[in-house]
């Protein structure tokens, strides 16, 4: 009767099982787990067990221990022995207390198990041999790499090599991994085609913030419980770093942490029930379960696409005129010479407050009242003149929207102008999407247009005809970039190419003689030589010539920072990864190493010395090397500014083993009077990260109209529907791991639009029923679900989906300032689809996920 | 959190004696036990939308009962639209209530399709809601519990492990 097989009963770990401790795999948040591992047929009893609880009486509701179905697996051991796994949140972490989301529940059933889920991991590296994928040998795929690119680059230069790889911590990689992702590309290769795993191009997606000297990692999860507004804007907390949103932003709606802010307030300073701002065009459910829990301190406003940072100006514009800044502030901790720039610009001080006001409304279709409510929870002072605490956090719905640079430079701008950094339940900064852990030597393009930039948009350069190699790792850009059909059809062309020069007269069989031909196949054609490193073979990779496979999360060990507090912690190896599959490290290491031993053969030692340096034997090694990147940290708290968000010089992985779930925050110092390893737990208390440690203000543009990619739909009534994209609760990313899981692709199992009911009643659509989504950049089929999240003539999608990406449709604008997409803006048409409903939809729900009532 | 787990249990079992076990239950867990065949109610006393509390497979476990108002995975009766589950959520054992089609827990606001095997498609849980095995007596009208598919909240087997 069950769609699949569920389970009744669990192993329970013996008293001597192997104990690990990790952070979830998954999202921001990096909600901390533990780990054990014991023999298949050995078995802790209920009294008896490494949980250290009585098991014959079930838990109580909310005891902040569990051990669901989800939450175990058996693996196999290299050594062919099988074990079980269980992998259950941490009651001890400061971050989730137990608590867990129905991505991180999942971590066990996601490892890699032979009898499982998730047998399809790649195994051995793989090169295409006609119209197939062969293995071939790690040191055959090094050589052919090496070789490949060697040539290339002394033929063409480096730029004939272009990549897309994470940055990211979390799902399987970390600091290790970014380093000598680094290393590679960028002290070795020096290409300047680079991209980062969502994006065309090599940027922060936060110029707008860093360059005004303010990280965008620079609050405590704490803060989410202190502050007296919590601000989420275009971060969709609830269903994309729940719990952030459950253990620290729910309770403080609650009314549940009044005390906490008791103890951290200044005497006198009223402390009472949180409100919540959520500034999003969607009513999803971080709106709706707010509004269940406490609907008058609730403002939800939902400006029209790409506008947001007119509204922050005039939320800004509203607390100047009111005189709710703090003049000493501004004086003593920002730069009053660029300030004047925001006045003119973004405050726009020659004209009125009307008329700022009522330009603003009409751009951002956002009410007056609202604008004023915003202001008044962001920047009013409390009862006895006592500031009021604002805490504001942004992710994608800023970050990829129209002029990323303006709207992240206007929301850092109106918390500063507020002084809503540095002190308790207060900060600025993203929400994130995986956790970070970023450590690699200078990047090509400092910044944005304003500081060296922009960069180059990789994307544009492939389909442009340029580049040889394109070696893409941990992302699956067929489905995640933006104008992807356009994207993919190149590239595929690009390497059919290749591959039928490489195979005229036969298909090689020797790596030399393949070498030979794809050197020669770069002479003569425009083809295109892709390899792909990931976990599962992807979308991308179906067109690659070369998959390297690699190591997942628990199959090495890693470290990341988490968002909400810049946890350092490290999650560690307690499995083996699949047949020959590789940390991502040391896949790079070798293509490194090989690299230097052909530059110094050719009698090239400057080349051969770009490669040096990346002969690392274990996680920690590559781990300590990057290390060395963070300069000196031995400065006392008051200098904290100066240290990169992300500096952990001085720790290792054996001090990160005894910390487990605690942690240290970054940056960690050397604390110069006790010469302790010391942690931050706020940023910006004393100055901000510029040279004189002043804040850096930025006149923003004025509304200029949309930019000609959206413009040619805007009066057209092909394309009647704005179009947003974004997340699911449900699933990670391209659900590389979701798409195995029943749980997962029985309540997801196909990409959706969401449609408002107005305009399912004028199409003639409803939940259950199939669409084709278009626009002249392509077309999307997706599954309808018809809520109220949407207003009428809006429609969300998710973003992608193991059976299709939404990304068809998204534009190739970027920012033009920082190369960043606006993925997150488009027009579209609604094509009914009218033949049978897909037979997913008898098994899947079809009811509305933001009706909490 | 409001209502405690000692509340919730007595509330749900008021009104309700626990009805004898059956002897000889259908379904067998993966320990070897036999869950116990449980009359939980009749079809003729289940009016669509109105839930109804009962225990099973012991009385430390909530379930309900209730029939839809469409055909249901797992259901039975003539239209196929009387199920039953556990009723508490699997994430950190609230208990959920039943409403339009659904269950919702008021911790975190998982929620669960009660036509779609219990499938959590909002919310947290990871696992989806335990389903009562039912069986449907056509001439009696009788509805009986006879196993769980799925783990209930908090224990580490359905069945006593003691
Ligand atoms: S909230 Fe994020 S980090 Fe926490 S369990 Fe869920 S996916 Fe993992
Ligand atoms: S206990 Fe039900 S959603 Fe958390």
């Amino acid at each position: 009767m069950s769609l699949f097989t569920r389970k009744d009963r669990l192993p329970i770990p013996p008293k001597d099982a192997e104990r690990f401790t990790t952070v979830c795999q998954y999202c921001s948040a990096g909600c901390g787990y533990n780990v054990f591992v014991w023999p298949v047929g050995k078995s802790g009893t209920a009294k008896n067990n490494a949980f250290g609880l009585d098991l014959s009486t079930p838990s109580p509701m909310l005891s902040g221990h569990s051990y669901t179905e989800t939450m175990h697996n058996v693996i196999t051991r290299k050594n062919g022995i099988k074990y079980n796994l269980a992998i259950i949140p941490a009651r001890e972490s400061r971050i989730n207390k137990g608590d867990y989301s129905i991505r991180g529940g999942t971590n066990a059933i996601a490892a890699w198990s032979d009898t499982g889920y998730t047998k399809k991991r790649l195994k051995h590296p793989l090169l295409k041999k006609g119209d197939s994928f062969a293995a071939i040998s790690w040191a055959d795929a090094t050589e052919i790499i090496a070789s490949l690119i060697k040539s290339s680059i002394d033929k063409y230069g480096a730029d004939s090599i272009a990549m897309k790889f994470f940055d990211h911590g979390s799902s399987g990689v970390g600091f290790e991994d970014n380093w000598a992702v680094g290393k590679l590309f960028l002290s070795g290769i020096r290409t300047n085609y680079l991209s980062i795993h969502n994006r065309p191009a090599y940027n922060s997606e936060v110029w707008g913030s860093r360059e005004r000297g303010m990280h965008e990692l620079n609050y405590d999860v704490d803060d989410a419980r202190l502050a007296d507004t919590v601000v989420l804007w275009g971060a969709n907390a609830y269903e994309a770093a729940t719990i952030l949103y459950t253990e620290h932003i729910m309770p403080n709606l609650q009314g549940a942490s009044v005390d906490e802010k008791k103890k951290e307030f200044d005497a006198g300073e009223p402390a009472a029930e949180g409100r919540l701002i959520v500034i999003d065009p969607r009513k999803n459910a971080s709106v709706t379960v707010a509004e269940a829990i406490a609907k008058e301190r609730v403002l939800h406003i939902r400006p029209n696409l790409g506008t947001d940072w007119i509204l922050a100006n005039a939320i800004a514009r509203i607390a100047w005129e009111n005189g709710w800044y703090d003049k000493l502030f501004l004086e003593k901790r920002t730069d009053l010479k660029t300030f004047e720039d925001y006045k003119t610009k973004s405050l726009q001080l020659s004209r009125t407050l009307n008329e700022v006001l009522a330009e603003a409304e009409k751009i951002t279709g956002v009410g007056r009242s609202e604008m004023q409510q915003a202001a008044e929870w962001i920047a009013k002072p409390k009862a006895g003149g006592f500031r009021q605490r604002t805490l504001t956090i942004y992710e994608k719905g800023i970050i990829w929207n129209m002029k990323n640079y303006d709207q992240v430079a206007a929301i850092a701008q109106l918390n500063v102008l507020t002084s809503n950094v540095g002190r308790p339940g207060t900060g600025c900064g993203r929400e994130g999407g995986h956790q970070e852990g970023y450590v690699r030597p200078p990047a090509p393009t400092p910044g944005s247009i304003y500081a060296g930039g922009p960069p180059k948009n990789v994307d544009k350069y492939l389909t442009g005809g340029g580049a040889r190699i394109y070696w893409v790792g941990g992302t699956d850009p067929y489905l995640s970039t933006p104008n992807s059909q356009f994207f993919k059809k190149v590239l595929k062309k690009r390497c059919a190419t290749l591959l039928d020069h490489i195979d005229e007269g036969g298909v090689p069989s020797d790596p030399k003689e393949l070498i030979r031909r794809v050197l020669d196949g770069f002479e003569k054609t425009d083809g295109l030589f892709m390899i792909v490193q990931d976990i599962y073979m992807t979308h991308t990779g179906n067109d690659a010539m070369l998959i390297l496979p690699a190591a997942a999360w628990g199959e090495a060990a890693d470290t990341s920072v988490n968002c909400h507090s810049r946890l350092l912690r490290i999650y560690d190896k307690f499995m083996d990864a699949p047949g020959e599959a590789l940390p991502d490290w040391k896949i790079l290491s070798m293509v490194g190493i090989r690299l230097r031993e052909l530059y110094t053969a050719a009698g090239n030692q400057e080349m051969a010395d770009r490669f040096k340096e990346m002969d690392w034997k274990s996680d920690e090694e590559v781990f300590l090397a990057g290390s060395h990147e963070f300069g000196n940290n031995k400065i006392p708290e008051t200098e904290e500014a100066k240290l990169s968000a992300e500096c952990y010089k001085g720790v290792t992985h054996q001090i990160l083993r005894k910390l487990g779930n605690t942690g240290i925050q970054t940056p960690v110092r050397v604390d110069p009077a006790t010469g302790e390893l010391t942690g931050t737990k706020r940023r910006y208390k004393y100055s901000f990260s510029t040279s004189d440690g002043l804040f850096k203000w930025y006149g923003t543009d004025a509304w200029s109209g949309y930019p000609a990619e959206i413009a040619k739909y805007i009066d057209n009534p092909t394309y009647p529907f704005w179009f947003t994209t974004g997340r699911s609760q449900l699933v990670w990313q391209t659900m590389y791991h979701d798409r195995h899981l029943p749980e997962k692709s029985f309540a997801l199992p196909l990409p959706y639009i969401e449609v408002n009911p107005e305009d399912a009643t004028r199409l003639g659509i409803k939940s259950g029923d199939m669409v084709e989504v278009f626009n002249e950049e392509g077309t999307s089929v997706a599954l309808v679900y018809v809520n109220d999240a949407c207003k009428p003539g809006l429609v969300f999608g998710i973003m992608y989906h193991a059976k299709g990406s939404m990304n068809h449709l998204t534009s190739s604008y970027t920012d033009p300032k920082t190369t960043m997409p606006w993925y997150k803006g488009t027009k579209v048409g609604i094509r009914p689809y009218r033949g049978t409903p897909d037979e997913a939809i008898k098994t899947t729900s079809l009811l509305a996920n933001n009706d909490v009532s | 959190m409001s209502i405690s787990r000692r509340k919730f249990l007595q509330s749900s079992t008021a009104g309700m004696a626990l009805a004898l076990f059956g002897l000889s239950g259908k379904a067998e867990s993966a320990s070897g036990k036999k869950y116990p065949s449980l009359r939980i109610g009749n079809i003729r006393e289940l009016k669509a939308g109105e839930p109804v509390q009962f225990n099973y497979p012991d009385s430390t476990s909530p379930c309900t009962l209730v029939m839809l108002n469409e055909t249901a995975i797992g259901g039975v009766g003539t239209l196929r639209n009387v199920v039953a589950f556990s009723s508490l959520c699997p994430h950190m054992g609230c208990p959920v209530n039943y409403k339009s089609g659904r269950f919702v827990c008021g911790c975190h606001y998982s929620m669960f399709d009660a036509a779609k095997n219990g499938q959590t498609y909002q919310g947290l849980a990871s696992q989806w809601l335990a389903q009562v095995t039912l069986r449907f007596d056509k001439a009696s009208g009788n509805i009986y519990a006879e196993g769980v598919e799925g783990l209930l909240y908090g224990r580490i087997s359905n069945l006593n492990i003691s």
